[in-house]
């Protein structure tokens, strides 16, 4: 496992977190090159779908990260990450898939030094975890075989 | 002959009414109104289950001024309340009678309320508080988990009846048959066609396993929409299918219902 290089996606919205990703980088601070960013107008944009697609195609880990609580630009659509990826959590677990791959995180603007521990930190954690299982509906073995 | 629903009509109370008439032997959904109320037959305790509220609301999207009745169980009628609340029907132009269900009915469907809120056929029987095959799946390990529902995926034929049959999918565009998201030529589809659709059924399944039923590969929808509904009562405090209370993903929330652990 230990060649393995995870895929990471990361959903930053434009207005802090894509702001403190480009801080982390304008202030030099070192993380891995495992994530590929997509910029979003705000967390609350962020649709269960969009994370679904990313594991389906294969990422082995994804986070999310918006402005704090309060924060948000658009009020509370921070309010609707929040809710959907507790739920998104629990979804993935009852089938089988280990939540952990999916991080939720609250970057400002000024936090360049969190968005680039929060990335060695999941990066970390997601090599440890390994490659993330596929989503195609074939099991390993028949049931009961 | 059904004397309140002959009266309901007669009084011009409602214009039509769902219930139910035999046909080849079977109890089939039928729209009674006040030229074949001589059809109308006394109310019988029957397994028999039928999308009755998808009927009703196609039927109210093509008269928006009619009012209509309608004969639903316990389940029908949370599936009722919620598209009250998603404004798919108004509670003004729907008049209910209600039924219970019998208790071997209660115990196959594990249902947490058998019966409707007012009863006016039937007697109630005792509600199933825990489902049994939700809690073996929940402590299996998960990736023992993963296996089993992979095995049972994996027999999917996509045909959209779970969606099709589904009293609170009524939506006119589907997230399942986008094209970008669930590629489309995919036979079985993959993990994410069933996430989906458990995504959308979070703050709306009311638990009337029609989904299960209907599918041809037998696949146990129902248990994971049950585990749907255990997460939204587990982190939002939310039942679907209530009188009151709104989906908490039916608007961006307050303080209070964000939930608790590390943001
Ligand atoms: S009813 Fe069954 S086979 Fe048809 S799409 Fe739904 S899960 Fe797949
Ligand atoms: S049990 Fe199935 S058909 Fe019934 S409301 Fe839930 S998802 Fe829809
Ligand atoms: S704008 Fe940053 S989370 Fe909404």
């Amino acid at each position: 496992m230990k060649d393995f290089e995870p895929r990471i996606i990361a959903f930053l919205c434009n207005w802090c977190s894509y702001a403190g990703a480009d801080l982390a980088g304008v202030s030099r601070f070192q993380y891995p090159p495992n994530i590929r960013v997509i910029r979003v107008m705000c967390s609350g944009s962020v649709s269960p779908h969009h994370v679904l697609h990313a594991f389906q195609r294969g990422a082995d880990g994804v986070l999310v990260a918006g402005c704090h609580i309060g924060d948000c630009h658009y009020l509370k659509g921070n309010y609707m990450t929040v809710k959907r990826v507790k739920f998104l959590e629990g979804l993935l677990q009852f089938a089988g898939y280990d939540s952990a791959r999916l991080r939720l995180e609250w970057i400002s603007a000024a936090e360049g030094i969190k968005f680039a521990e929060v990335v060695r930190d999941f990066t970390e954690k997601i090599k440890q975890l390994g490659p993330a299982p596929s989503f195609e509906a074939v099991p390993e073995r028949a049931l009961g075989a | 002959m059904n004397i309140k629903i002959k009266q309901l009509l007669e009084d011009g109370r409602v214009d039509g009414f769902w219930a139910y008439k035999t046909t080849h032997g079977f109890p089939f959904p039928w729209l009674f109104t006040r030229e074949n109320l001589d059809e109308l037959e006394p109310w019988q305790c029957t397994k028999a289950r039928y999308p009755i509220l998808k009927l009703l609301l196609a039927e109210a999207r093509n008269h928006p001024d009619k009012t209509y009745g309608v004969l639903l169980r316990g389940c029908e009628e949370r599936g009722l309340h919620e598209l009250f609340k998603w404004n798919q029907l108004q509670p003004e132009k729907v008049v209910v009678l209600g039924q219970a269900c019998s208790q071997g009915l209660a115990i196959e469907c594990e249902c947490s309320k058998p019966f409707p809120e007012e009863i006016h056929y039937g007697t109630p029987v005792d509600p199933v508080v825990e489902s049994r095959k939700v809690k073996e799946l929940e402590s299996m390990e998960p990736e023992a988990r993963q296996q089993w529902w992979l095995s049972h995926f994996n027999r999917c034929i996509r045909c959209h009846g779970c969606r099709d049959i589904c009293p609170v999918c009524f939506c006119t565009e589907c997230s399942l048959e986008h094209n970008a998201l669930i590629p489309g030529e995919k036979l079985p589809p993959d993990t994410s066609f069933h996430l989906v659709r458990a995504i959308h059924m979070g703050g709306r399944c009311i638990d009337c396993g029609l989904c299960e039923e209907v599918c041809p590969a037998g696949i146990p929808l129902r248990s994971l929409y049950k585990e749907v509904n255990l997460l939204v009562e587990d982190i939002f405090g939310y039942k679907p299918g209530a009188a009151d209370g709104k989906s908490p993903f039916s608007f961006l929330g307050e303080e209070m219902l964000l939930p608790s652990g590390p943001r």
